[in-house]
Formats: C-alpha cells, sequence, structure tokens
C-alpha cells in the first residue's frame, strides 16, 4: 500500500526555539553563506512568529514553523514546472524537486500559496576545511535551482536501503524521521503515515483541533497543525490577513 | 538535381525551426544547468560510510547527550541523544550545528602573543617566569570537571587562586548558600515533582538550565492544556518567549521582580495562605502594586494561585535575595518539587573578583566566557579554541575543539540529582593545541593528568554502588562486575545518575527580608554561549529569520 507521509505540528508546543530549522539544514547540506538575508536565504523550514494583534498584557504569540506543504491535490508547483522537476511521488506522497531538471525559473515559487520555496542564488561554499562536516547522504545545494522541503528524503532511502538489506518490503517507521522531528525539543511536529488510519499521527490530523493552512484552496496539503488557541486556528486563513512578523521572499 | 545557394539557406532555416521542435536544444539546456551546477571547485560531501557514536556536548556546562553521525573520522551531523537521562534527546539549536565549529574561519590554531605569531615554548617560559615571580590566578568557567580539579590543584601548589565564573542557574541559588552553609553547587531544583513554577524572568523555555530539561517537563505536563499539570507562571516586563508559552504571563514593570516577589510574601501571610515561616516582609501589597504596575488584587490573586497548586517554587532569572526569601515563605527549600541537596560533597567555589587584580599572571580556561572582562594589570594566559575578536589577553592559547578532547561531564547547573559522563575524543584534534590542564601538566609535571582523575572518578561510582548507569538500558550501579565495565560504558556514552536526595539536608536561617539586589539585564542562552563565535548556520536563526536578535560581538 502507497504511503501518504504527513505531519501534524502542535503549535501549542511549539516555542520558537529554531533548532528544526538548524537541524534541517545541517542534515541537507544547506551553505550558511553570510551574504543571505531572510529574503535570500534557503530555509525550507522558517519558523514564524505571528500574534493576535493585541497589544499589552492580553498580546498572544505564537509559532508557526512553515514548510513545504506536500500538497495532494492539484499540487500548485507541480502544475506550473515547465521541466517536469517536481512531482509528487506515489508511493510516498512526498512532493519532490528535482535540482538536475530545474532550469529556475520560478514559477513554482509564484504559485507556491505557502511561500515554502526557495531559489538558490549562489553557488555553495563553506570556510575551508568545513566540507569536511557534510551530510554524506545528501548532495550539496546547487545554484541557480528552487529548493523545498523534501521530508529528508536521503533519510526515507536509507531508511528502504535498511530494510532491503534485511529482506523487508516495508520500511521500519521508526528509522524514517525527518531531521526537524528528531530536532523539536517539545516534541510538537509529529510524522506519519496519513494513509494509515491507525497511525497516531493520521488520527491526530483528524481531531477536531487540527486545521491546515489555506485549506480552502483545495490543495489538500499533508501538513497540518493543531493548537487549542482559537486565534491560532482562524490563521488557517490568509496569512496576510492577521500580524506576521516575518518577511521573506 | 542542382543545390542552390537558396536551397541550402532554406534547408538551414527549415532545420533551425525544426530542431526548437526536438527534445535537442531543451536537453542541451537541461545538461548545460547540471554542468553549471556541478563545477570541480564545489565542494562535494565523501560518499563514505556513516557510523553513529555518542557522547556529551562539553560546549557549556549543561552536558547534553549527543548522537554524532561520523564520516571518515569527522562528524557529519549531531543529534540529542535520547537515552540521555536529562536532556532526553533534546539540544540547544546552536548544537545541532555544533560539528562545524570547528573548522570556523575564526578557529585559533597558533599562539599568539599581543597579536602576533607565536610558540608553546615561549607561552610556557613567559608563565613559568611569572610563576615564579608573583600569585597566579586561575578562572575556571566549568567548574567540577577532572580538568578543573588539575586547575585548581595547580592553583594550591603554587599558592595562588582558583576562582569560577558561574552562569545565572548557579547564581540564582547564592542566597540559599549563603543562609544555609551549603555550597550553591550542591543545589538544585527538583521541578520533576513541582506543579507549579513561578519564574521571575527565567527564560525557562528558552535555554534555562539543561536544554530539553525544563521543555521536555512543560511539553509532557504543561503544553497547550487549560489546567495543566504543571503550571508554569512567568513574570516579565515584556512578552518573552518563555512568556508567550506560559500557562500565565505577569507582566510588571522592569526591575521591580524584588518588590513583587516582597509583595507575594506579603499577600501569602496577609491572607494566611502560608504558615509565617521567617522575616516578614516591610513592602505591603498596596506598596508593591504601586512599584510594579500591577493591581493589589491581582498581586492577591496570584498569591492564590500560587498556593492552589503545590508543591510551588519560584525561580529567580540571577541572585536574587527577595525571591529566594518567598521560596522560604513558601516552604520550597529543602522539599519535594523545591529547591534540594542533590550532593553532600560539593565544594563551595569563590567567584572570580578581587584576587584577580592582585595576580601576577591570569590563566583563564577555554570554558569562561569570551567576554569575561578582567580589570587587571597581570599577564593573561587565555586559552580558548576559537577568536572571538577583541580582547586584553597577553596570550591567546589554542586549545582542542568541539569532540577533540578527553573531558568528563559533571552534573549540570540547577539539576536535583548527581550525573557523571565521559566525553572522549571523537575527532582527531587540530595541531598545535593544548587545553589549560595539559599546559599546566608539562609546566608542573608532578600534577596528576585529568584522564587519570576520570578513571579513579569512576571507580569511585563503582565502588559506592549507588545509582544506576543510563545507557540503552538503565543498570544498577550495583550489577556491574567491574569498575572498567562500568568506566566503558560512559565511555561510549552512557550517564551514571545518582540517588534523589531525600527532603531536608537545607536549613536556611534568615533574620531580615533581603533587601532588592541591582540587577543587570536578563540573560539568555545565546548570550551566554560560552565560544566566541557561533556555528555558520545559526545564521537561520539570526540572519534568515526575525526569531531572534543577533547577540552582541559574536561571529555568526
Amino acid at each position: 500500500m502507497n504511503a501518504r507521509y504527513g505531519m501534524v505540528i502542535d503549535l501549542d508546543r511549539c516555542t520558537g526555539c529554531g533548532s528544526c530549522m538548524i537541524a534541517c539544514a545541517a542534515e541537507n547540506n544547506v551553505p550558511a553563506l553570510p551574504q543571505a538575508t531572510a529574503r535570500t536565504g534557503i530555509t525550507p523550514v522558517l519558523v514564524r512568529k505571528v500574534s493576535n494583534g493585541a497589544e499589552g498584557s492580553v498580546r498572544r504569540e505564537a509559532f508557526i514553523p512553515i514548510m513545504c506543504m506536500h500538497c495532494e491535490h492539484d499540487t500548485p508547483c507541480v502544475k506550473v514546472c515547465p521541466q517536469q522537476a517536481v512531482e509528487v511521488d506515489k508511493a510516498t506522497g512526498i512532493v519532490m524537486q528535482m535540482p538536475q531538471r530545474c532550469l529556475g525559473c520560478r514559477y513554482c515559487m509564484t504559485a507556491c500559496p505557502y511561500h515554502a520555496r526557495y531559489f538558490n542564488w549562489w553557488d555553495p561554499a563553506w570556510p575551508t576545511g568545513m566540507e569536511k562536516s557534510l551530510n554524506p547522504g545528501v548532495a550539496v545545494r546547487m545554484r541557480g535551482v528552487v529548493e523545498k522541503c523534501n521530508l529528508c528524503h536521503a533519510r526515507l532511502h536509507a531508511a528502504k536501503e535498511k530494510a532491503a538489506a534485511l529482506g523487508k518490503h516495508e520500511i521500519d517507521a521508526a528509522e524514517y524521521v525527518p531531521a526537524c522531528v528528531e530536532a523539536c525539543p517539545t516534541n510538537a511536529i509529529h510524522f506519519g503515515n496519513l494513509a494509515d488510519p491507525n497511525d497516531p499521527v493520521s488520527i491526530e490530523s483528524r481531531s477536531p483541533e487540527a486545521f491546515r493552512l489555506l485549506a480552502k484552496l483545495g490543495t489538500e496539503p499533508k501538513l497540518y497543525y493543531r493548537s487549542k488557541e482559537s486565534w491560532v486556528r482562524a490563521l488557517a486563513e490568509p496569512i496576510s490577513a492577521h500580524s506576521s512578523e516575518v518577511q521573506h521572499g | 538535381m542542382k543545390v542552390t545557394r537558396r536551397d541550402l539557406l532554406v534547408w538551414s532555416a527549415g532545420a533551425a525551426a525544426g530542431l526548437i521542435v526536438t527534445p535537442v536544444p531543451w536537453k542541451l539546456l537541461d545538461d548545460t544547468s547540471i554542468w553549471s551546477q556541478n563545477w570541480p571547485w564545489i565542494p562535494q560531501p565523501a560518499r563514505v560510510p556513516v557510523e553513529m557514536k555518542q557522547s556529551s556536548c562539553t560546549l557549556c556546562p549543561n552536558g547534553c547527550g549527543l548522537r554524532v553521525r561520523m564520516a571518515a573520522g569527522w562528524p557529519v551531523g549531531v543529534a540529542g541523544l535520547s537515552t540521555h537521562p536529562v536532556t532526553r534527546g533534546a539540544l540547544c539549536p546552536l548544537g545541532f550545528a555544533a560539528h562545524q565549529l570547528n573548522w570556523h574561519p575564526q578557529r585559533l590554531r597558533t599562539v599568539r602573543h599581543r597579536g602576533s605569531n607565536s610558540s608553546w615554548s615561549e607561552a610556557q617560559r613567559a608563565f613559568a617566569k611569572a610563576r615564579a615571580e608573583g600569585p597566579i590566578v586561575i578562572i575556571d568557567g566549568y567548574p567540577g570537571r577532572a580538568a578543573s580539579s588539575v586547575l585548581e590543584t595547580f592553583a594550591q601548589k603554587q599558592n595562588g587562586s582558583y576562582r569560577v565564573v558561574e552562569g545565572p542557574e548557579t547564581r540564582a541559588l547564592k542566597p540559599y548558600a549563603s543562609w544555609s552553609g551549603v555550597p550553591a553547587s550542591a543545589l538544585g531544583y527538583d521541578l520533576e515533582n513541582a506543579e507549579t513554577v513561578i519564574s521571575f524572568g527565567a527564560p525557562m523555555l528558552d535555554g534555562w538550565g539543561a536544554p530539553g530539561r525544563f521543555t521536555r517537563l512543560w511539553a509532557e505536563r504543561a503544553a497547550g492544556r487549560s489546567d495543566p499539570q504543571l503550571r508554569l507562571i512567568q513574570i516579565d516586563s515584556t512578552l518573552s518567549r518563555t512568556a508567550a508559552r506560559s500557562w500565565q504571563w505577569i507582566s510588571i514593570r522592569q526591575g521591580s521582580e524584588s518588590t513583587l516577589a516582597a509583595g507575594l510574601a506579603a499577600a501569602l501571610l496577609e491572607q494566611k495562605l502560608v504558615p509565617a515561616r521567617g522575616p516578614i516582609p516591610a513592602v505591603s501589597v498596596d506598596e508593591a502594586a504601586m512599584q510594579t504596575g500591577m493591581t493589589a488584587d491581582a498581586i492577591r490573586e496570584l498569591a492564590r494561585t500560587i498556593v492552589g497548586r503545590t508543591p510551588a517554587v519560584a525561580i529567580a532569572a540571577d541572585d536574587n535575595p527577595s525571591i529566594a526569601a518567598l521560596n522560604l515563605l513558601l516552604g520550597a527549600v529543602g522539599t519535594l518539587g523545591g529547591i534540594v541537596r542533590r550532593s553532600k560533597d560539593a565544594v563551595d567555589h569563590i567567584a572570580a573578583g578581587d584576587a584577580i587584580s592582585s595576580a601576577r599572571a591570569v590563566l583563564i580556561d577555554a570554558s569562561v566566557p569570551w567576554d569575561f572582562i578582567h580589570q587587571t594589570d597581570a599577564e593573561v594566559f587565555r586559552f580558548a579554541a576559537w577568536d572571538g575578536g577583541s580582547t586584553k589577553a597577553d596570550w591567546l592559547l589554542p586549545v582542542p575543539g568541539f569532540l577533540e578532547e578527553l573531558t568528563d561531564v559533571p552534573t549540570a547547573p540547577a539539576l536535583a540529582v548527581e550525573t557523571y559522563a565521559v566525553a572522549p575524543s571523537l575527532v582527531k584534534p587540530a595541531s598545535e593545541v593544548q587545553s589549560a590542564a595539559q599546559f599546566l601538566a608539562t609546566v608542573e609535571p608532578s600534577l596528576i593528568p585529568a584522564e587519570k582523575i576520570i578513571h579513579t572518578r569512576c571507580y569511585n561510582i563503582f565502588r559506592a554502588l549507588k545509582g544506576n548507569v543510563h545507557g540503552d538500558e538503565i543498570t544498577p550501579v550495583a550489577k556491574f562486575a567491574s569498575a572498567q565495565k562500568l568506566e566503558a560504558q560512559l565511555w561510549k556514552g552512557a550517564v551514571w545518575v545518582g540517588e534523589a536526595s531525600p527532603p531536608g539536608g537545607i536549613r536556611c536561617e534568615l533574620k531580615g527580608w533581603p533587601a532588592a539586589p541591582v540587577l543587570g539585564a536578563a540573560e539568555n542562552w545565546s548570550a551566554l554561549w560560552p565560544a566566541p563565535v557561533l556555528p555558520p548556520l545559526a545564521s537561520k536563526l539570526y540572519n534568515e529569520s526575525s526569531l531572534r536578535e543577533a547577540p552582541d560581538r559574536r561571529t555568526v
């Protein structure tokens, strides 16, 4: 049976520490270029700070990690790519980005309603010797292509190889955990197979507290959020209608 | 048929037009993009097998458990160790990129003397001369290690002084130490059993204590619950990261924490919510309301909330006797869920201060924060792995970097139980580096090396037959067949955890309500990061998001 990998992020547990951002970048060999800014850096996971818009002692804030939502239906980036560099993997549900095919036209960035895609403006570079610290399972990020979260696909490959070596057809769920999920110090990010109705993440995604960003666009994102706070759940509607304190391109 | 020039032109134009509808130009375009993305000068990760090692982070005194992915002898990834009894798989954000620090452009690789390259032999000669001429002061930022023992022993042999620079969590325990005679390093917070935590500006969810310790407790027992098992009440003048996630945020005027603590004490006594233990605060509830910006009713309500779910413990951001006195009134000292004595053997250390000014030479260990200011005319020998820029040190001496040196990891600040771990050297150290303890061992060969002290400490744990070793499974010390087997487990990343102390063990004597201290700006984990530089990927936090403001004087 095909999987539908997805996440449920418990926003009531997110403290905005940024561990997921750094762990993701380290896992995926994202270079730390001094010229990168909030508009031009590659942050496959970007934690935004949002508020209820009030001031003073009634002000409330929350943190929302934004990444590729792995839309399932009419995936906007897939539809606009002239190079077929983006596709939804039927076996996993992961929206795959193939940098070798990408021409860097950035149509997908324009089409993505979540601003979860990033253009790689520069050749990857590290201070002398630091290339020894790169993750051997992942290629370096190429200049001139679009980047996004691929749910740590290299970890999925490693889990598949391990399963194959053991003569298994299915991977062990514990073997495939994206870096951001592993890094979260409050266990706010839950990852699992939405196709399995008994998977804890699948169950959690059906909770009344669960919601998806811009769900009314009908793209069926596989990234769910949950919160007990009604003002946080209201953020499911267009983000521009609410206070957001992070800008990026 | 004769081919004319016109025919040639027509065929060429036709071929050119036809080519567009074939895959050739698109394929060429595609290939060009691939070629241009794989220039030979672009680094590629080595395709080598990866092996997993376990250790502890030694960049700050919290000693988080690490799972380190190693490839070709180098660390290529760091993650938290889920079997670690304290951090339980958590790390601070910077820890995830700590393996890049050893190649930071500001890594110190040679001995430097007043801005010029020098050598270890010259540094040794200069230190030997200073040692012969006058007293030596040694400053340590991470006391309790085997290396600290080497530093302290040298200072004693030399009739010099050994001083420590403590973090805010330890400083916050100082009032209890001065009132009870128990060293602050022997005290901790029993947060695991607390049901209400009142934080006076302490960044409980943003780097207070060992990463993961309180955040995990909060996530399991508090996050998102309207009536949590663990109530986190954050008293802060601004909506800090902790305040944003707390059960209740109390907004007060900046700097009025001591007054609020006194006001709360007055409200507790006024409403007879607690028995009168110790001195009565001089501030009334109304006066506290005036100074903090709260209403008197809000202070009384807060007092009722605090005692509504006990054990309750107040946590100060730094050394603040008023907040410690509030804990005495709450009965949170020496009790379950409060301030507990975790060790009977800890010794009190003297904070770095006056002795420095009269010293002939000051030796500063690499564990001391880079911006530790020393007002002294003494010759300063500063050990560091990274050059943090402007310094008053005469000598900059390069030490082993991240995971480059064998060291031990004593109990982290503010823990309620004792722990001990060993962080073996996983990476070949950069050339010409020596830690302060290694340097002193070359100057004074009679010193016992740190490695031997670690060995003795492991043996002592084995001999005491107390506590458990937390590795892949939890094993009581009594079940180890030999000290060598226990030590081998610790070298593989396991952690020894001592037995929880019984309640009691601290008896504080306080005659009058303490005066409010003069507080500086609150510190957070990024300002306390002992390394003078940050991992390059910290740019994700500082340059590419608005999550945090970049700390001053640090290089990202």
